[in-house]
């Protein structure tokens, strides 16, 4: 059965058609919705980990009872369940467990652009790359019987421009895949340095085996003949633009790029005359084409970072791009469109409130990061997932008299379960003064609303604990623990310049819905006298998308305001009011 | 379809304005038909007010799912702004369909450039063809502001010969399960339609 699907929602597909029996995973655009399309499948248990090491930990309980897993994250993610990530390679698997990388070149939502085909390598594990939706379902499938096979985890590597593809996919029924059931072997799944050096010569022997499948499989690693003047090799969406570009070249399509099939690209090198390799980000597949003493281009064909695209792909192989773009957009200045808080967002305020008392902010990964954004413009570093907490407490432990009492980290309430609690618990047991905001919203706003253990649901929507971080700061040890309201606006500056003067760590736990995921309206949109408006442009610069100047003078766009009042608060002339509340 | 044997749809527009779902539509509407198609399309920071593109390539066997700049056939833009930014994306003979629409920017508030004065004019002037779509007044009259994506749709339509009555109904069925919503789709996209050819 032909289908539409998003590349995600293929891997899916994939998951079940391959019998998978466990999914998990921390959202992370470009992979987030592999798990909440795998969630209404029957017969496979879906859940949110707290962070990526967990989900790959649970995921290999999992496999060590012998049935099929996945475990889905964005590129980083990796980065946080490496610890894990390189020691399974050690320890083999025993049912299948594939564990998604979804790469984001160009950063559209992330702050790098790493590119993780590196770590399959340093891992020693095998690797799997799709270019479309259906080989993003037909690769899952397989996937997993090609981890028990080789006894690896494997790493699906994917990018932006195939997560986030729709295409063509054709159904197949799922695949019987019973448990293995769980086999005590503690020389294979007790790292001990002893069984290390034995698991370590496993290793080779696997990399060796896989590197011979790759080598004569033509499902994995296809070759399509063409002409014999130049031969490309290629991996993942690149694929697609070298077909599109060069539709008559002879090309080597790689699936399997952890390890690298040499003998196979040696045979293909042979048959044509110059062999160029595209890839996107880092030269992966060029150096070691290169290292294995095959003649090959590529590195002056490929951009240094950012995407690859067929343009540029025309202009390396052709000469120039095959579309002349004949609009010029050159004489027109148009104004840019960034991404921002929503209209009553519960972040605004609290940006507004610590622009103001010139706090010095060690902000964290979420939508509350576009407090960096002017007009709040108020958060001055941004680094990973819980990099916030022990920021703050570092920059405040060092920042000298200047920055005495006037540093905090805002962190938001899914990014403090994921990582913030441990930096915590660094602040109480070294003394640290510092303030943790938890902006709490009671979800994973960002990448669309996903529960994380405070939200109280599961991913299907089903009632589970809810852990209160007001609690969980009490527990490793915050005796001062205070819970705000961020649209009163006064309170949240008193509570805040109380929490900074004190000698010890204090969290300060911002809640307020998100107005986005629970539609939230507060009231009537906010009225405005223009007889009593001096134009001195506060409420403006709350940088709030439903007012905007006219004419020197403010305007409330009502069809965007829901009322929540803090561009009221700011107003000092009466100007703006707010109707009734309606109920928030 | 180009020489390639491929149409290129780009469209544009501000988060929440219903882009996904007029893409999706499109690109079953060809799925029916029996044609190839990829569609790429952006999640993430873009859903925060800021603009988002989907590209649907549609033809015999498609490789790539990203259109390249001076390479659509077509630009359905949500609002005027976002029609004006992607305008380098048109072969030197395409078609821009454009909703009557301007939702200014965050930037405007902060006395940064201000909405392109003219922008009627330099869009008139720059695309190679150009069609208005009354798309938000369409939409009030149906009573459902949401259904614009669909007029707009039902606009582009008219230029699309190779997707016929039959794939558009079967693309609204697969799409939405409720009749009433069905119903109230079709009635926007047959809207679109229809303005577009009375002109």
């Amino acid at each position: 059965m032909r289908e539409l699907m998003l590349g995600n929602e293929a891997v899916a597909r994939g998951a079940y058609e391959g019998g998978v029996a466990f999914g998990s995973g921390y959202p992370g655009t470009p992979s987030t919705e592999i798990l909440e399309y795998l969630a209404p499948y029957e017969n496979v248990v879906v859940q949110w980990a707290p962070n990526e090491k967990v989900g790959l930990e649970v995921a290999m309980g999992a496999s060590l009872a012998g049935v099929r897993a996945l475990v889905t994250m964005k590129h980083v993610g990796l980065n946080v369940a490496a610890d894990p990530f390189f020691s399974i390679s050690y320890m083999g698997v025993n049912g299948g467990l594939v564990i998604v990388s979804a790469d984001d070149p160009a950063m559209h939502s992330s702050q790098n652009e790493q590119d993780n085909r590196w770590l399959a390598k340093a891992a020693k594990v095998v690797m799997v790359e799709p270019s479309d939706a259906e080989e993003a379902r037909w690769m899952t499938r397989e996937a997993f019987a090609l981890s028990e096979r080789f006894d690896t985890p494997v790493l699906f590597r994917m990018t932006t421009r195939v997560c986030h593809q729709t295409s063509v996919v054709n159904l197949e029924e799922p695949l019987e895949a019973p448990s293995r059931g769980y086999k005590k072997n503690i020389p294979k799944y007790v790292l001990l340095p002893g069984h290390g050096r034995l698991r370590r010569h496993e290793v080779e022997k696997r990399l060796a085996a896989a590197a011979a499948f790759g080598n004569d499989d033509d499902r994995w690693n296809p070759v399509f003949e063409g002409s014999a003047d130049v031969g490309i090799i290629t991996s993942g969406v690149s694929f697609s633009y070298v077909r599109e570009t060069v539709p008559e070249a002879s090309v080597l399509k790689l699936g399997l790029t952890n390890p690298l099939p040499l003998e196979r690209i040696k045979r293909f090198a042979e048959t044509v005359k110059k062999v160029i390799v595209v890839e996107e980000l880092d030269p992966f597949l060029e150096e070691q084409v290169r290292a294995a003493g095959i003649d090959a281009t590529g590195q002056s064909l490929r951009p240094y970072f950012g995407e690859l695209n067929l343009p540029l792909l025309e202009e390396a192989l052709l000469g120039e791009a095959r579309n002349k773009v004949t609009v010029s957009l050159a004489d027109v200045e148009i104004p840019r469109r960034p991404p921002t808080l929503c209209p009553g967002c519960g972040h605004r305020p609290v940006f507004k409130v610590l622009r103001d008392m010139r706090i010095h902010v060690m902000g964290d990964i979420g939508c509350y990061t576009l407090g960096a954004l002017k007009p709040l413009a108020s958060m001055e570093s941004c680094l990973c997932m819980g990099g916030s907490v022990g920021m703050a407490e570092g920059l405040a432990r060092f920042g000298g008299p200047d920055l005495e009492g006037r540093v905090v980290g805002v962190i938001g309430d899914s990014t403090f379960f994921h990582s913030g609690i441990t930096g915590l618990i660094d602040m109480v047991v070294h003394g640290s003064k510092a303030t943790v905001l938890i902006l709490d919203n009671g979800t994973t706003a960002m990448t669309g609303a996903q529960p994380h253990p405070g939200s109280g649901v599961d991913i299907r929507g089903g009632e589970v604990p809810r852990l209160e971080p007001a609690d969980v700061c009490r527990g490793v040890g915050v005796k001062r623990v205070v819970v705000v309201d961020p649209y009163d606006m006064g309170d949240l500056e008193q509570v805040l310049a109380e929490e900074l003067a004190a000698a010890e760590v204090s969290v300060i736990i911002v809640r307020a819905p998100c107005v986005l995921n629970e539609r939230v309206t507060f009231a009537e949109p906010v009225e405005l006298d223009l007889e009593l408006c001096n134009k001195c442009g506060l409420c403006i610069r709350v940088g709030c998308m439903a007012i905007r100047e006219k004419d020197g003078y403010p305007e409330i766009l009502a069809d965007l305001c829901n009322g929540c009042g803090v561009c009221v608060q700011v107003c000092g002339e009466g100007a703006l009011t707010i109707p009734e509340k309606v109920g928030a | 379809m180009g020489k390639e044997g491929i149409t290129n749809v780009l469209l544009s527009g501000v988060g929440g304005q219903g882009i996904l779902t007029a893409s999706r539509l499109l690109a079953l509407a060809a799925l029916h038909r029996g044609l190839d198609v990829k569609m790429s399309e952006v999640h993430g920071m873009s859903q925060r007010g800021g603009n988002v593109d989907t590209h649907v390539r549609i033809g015999k066997a498609v490789p790539s799912p990203m259109i390249p700049k001076g390479g659509a056939d077509f630009l359905v833009s949500f609002e005027k702004l976002e029609a004006l930014r992607y305008l380098d994306y048109l072969k030197p003979d395409g078609f821009a369909f454009v909703n009557r629409l301007e939702i200014s920017p965050l930037t405007i508030a902060l006395k940064q450039p201000n909405y392109v004065d003219d922008v009627d004019r330099i869009l008139e002037e720059k695309a190679p063809h150009l069609v208005w779509v009354d798309g938000t007044e369409m939409a009030r009259e149906l009573g459902d502001v949401r259904t614009v994506n669909v007029i707009l749709l039902g606009a582009l339509a008219t230029r699309l010969p190779f997707l016929e009555e039959a794939d558009w109904e079967a693309a609204v069925k697969e799409r939405f399960a409720k009749p009433k919503v069905r119903q109230a789709v079709l009635a926007g996209f047959r809207k679109g339609a229809e303005a577009c050819l009375s002109r």
